[in-house]
């Protein structure tokens, strides 16, 4: 079935505002706040997101090595680069096919809100914030 | 008439030959994937030395003074002889009956496990092969893997191997099984998307949080071995599947095919190393 045929008129308005809609739920919304202490929660807790098992992140108690040191880490990113951010969280296969770190959002480890709040505790790292 | 019903049978022929062809080629396609042998390129992130200093640093005297205060697996080892002693099931015959008294004759035989077995078709492991005598040779009962009794034969009989280095063979019909424990020892799997060669191979000496991840080349000199966090003596398929729970994966059974082709996998890959059970682990 054709959808343009239906298309039409006030429906015309409709189809757009649903497809505005569901893009907005689609895209990884980079504005969106996120809990900075849910997200460090969620860092820190093996059950969630367990990100000290490779990453130093202050406060913790013997942290892994595997991966970078996030404060370090973050220093690199400004604020227009939340999206990035969250790109690795969701899947750093994007940037190394062969990464050791788990795709928390394509695996479905974390929820979109939850790696929202992720970012938003990884940023209160971010000195030049 | 008959032009109509060639034409008729060419339109149905045509579209089924292509589909089955598609289908022949299709399933080559996988078996080829399934049996082929492209696995990540993985390499150590840091020489062997260096690993062993990271070790050494890491555990300092940890490990010496857990042995210096005994292993607790060694009172298997007392129960492991009276078992090999013992006579079982319906032939009235004990694994002394075959192999001498305390089955003393098995010196050595551990060196060669995991073995191709033609009538299995597989990978034989020790703890299979004990359960293999008992019902073929003997007429009883197998002793369910893992259990006191099992775990007990199996180092006892292992021990009479301790300081012969491993030599398991990947020739002949062994090979494909050797390549498949390579695919499944590289294989991504599971929620958290890893393998054992990212961790065991790439990242060994890294900490993941307070554990040091250790390099694969000691992994199946010294099982079944005791370990603290287990509070009991376990084999190193219990090892395994551990580790593939921690990856969020499936965890095949105990002497699962999976299971045993890693284990082949590995072990041939420590060829040389020298027998040492049972072993003391955190
Ligand atoms: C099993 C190991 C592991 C876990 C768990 C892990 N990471 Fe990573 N991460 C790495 C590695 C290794 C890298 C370096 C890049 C690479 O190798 O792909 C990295 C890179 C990153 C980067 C990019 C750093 C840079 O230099 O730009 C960010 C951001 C990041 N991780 C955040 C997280 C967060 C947040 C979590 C938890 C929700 C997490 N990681 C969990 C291993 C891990
Ligand atoms: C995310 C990292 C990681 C992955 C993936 C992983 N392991 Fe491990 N493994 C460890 C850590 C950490 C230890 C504990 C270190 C130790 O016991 O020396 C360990 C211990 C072991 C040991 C015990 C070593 C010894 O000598 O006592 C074996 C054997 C082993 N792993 C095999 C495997 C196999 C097989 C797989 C895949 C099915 C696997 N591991 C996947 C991290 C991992």
């Amino acid at each position: 079935m054709n959808c343009r045929d239906k298309v039409t008129g006030k429906n015309y308005l409709l189809w757009l505002a649903a497809a505005s809609l569901l893009l907005l739920f689609c895209l990884p919304a980079p504005g969106r706040a996120g809990d900075v202490k849910q997200g460090e929660k969620i860092a820190k807790t093996r059950k969630l997101g367990n990100c000290v098992a490779c990453h130093y992140l202050p406060d913790v108690e013997s942290p892994g090595d595997i991966g970078p040191n996030l404060v370090e880490a973050m220093a690199a990113y400004g604020p227009d680069d939340r999206r990035e951010v969250t790109q690795w969280i969701v899947d750093p296969r994007k940037f190394n096919e062969h990464t050791i770190m788990p795709p928390f959002g394509a695996n479905r480890i974390l929820t979109d809100q939850q790696i929202d709040d992720v970012v938003s505790y990884l940023y209160t790292l971010n000195k030049k914030k | 008439m008959q032009d109509r019903k060639i034409r008729i049978l060419q339109i149905l022929v045509v579209p089924v030959a292509a589909v089955l062809v598609a289908a022949m080629f299709g399933t080559r396609a996988r078996a080829a994937g399934k049996a082929g042998y492209t696995v990540e390129e993985l390499s150590p992130s840091m020489s062997y030395e260096e690993y062993e200093k990271r070790y050494k640093e890491y555990y300092g005297d940890a490990t010496a003074r857990m042995a210096e205060e005994g292993n607790p697996a060694d009172f298997l080892l007392d129960d492991g002889r009276d078992l090999a002693n013992k006579v079982e099931g319906s032939k009235g015959k004990s694994c002394a009956s075959c192999h001498g008294r305390d089955a003393m004759k098995l010196k050595g035989a551990a060196t060669h496990f995991p073995r191709y077995d033609a009538a299995i078709k597989g990978i034989m492991t020790f703890p299979m092969q004990i359960n293999a005598c008992r019902v073929q040779a003997m007429g009883a009962k197998p002793l369910k893997y893992e259990s006191y009794d099992q775990l007990a034969l199996t180092l006892y009989i292992k021990s009479l191997s301790n300081g012969m280095p491993i030599q398991v063979s990947i020739d002949g019909p062994a090979r494909p099984f050797y390549e498949e424990g390579r695919r499944a020892y590289y294989k991504r799997q599971g929620q958290l998307n890893f393998s054992c060669a990212i961790c065991h191979i790439q990242y060994a000496g890294y900490k993941a949080r307070s554990n040091l991840i250790s390099n694969n080349k000691h992994h199946t000199d010294h099982w079944p071995s005791y370990r603290l966090k287990w509070g009991k003596t376990g084999s190193l398929q219990r090892r395994f599947r551990g580790c593939l729970k921690n990856m969020r994966a499936k965890v095949p059974p105990y002497q699962d095919e999976e299971l045993r082709n890693i284990e082949f996998y590995l072990t041939y890959s420590n060829n040389g190393d020298l027998i040492q059970v049972p072993g003391m682990r955190m």
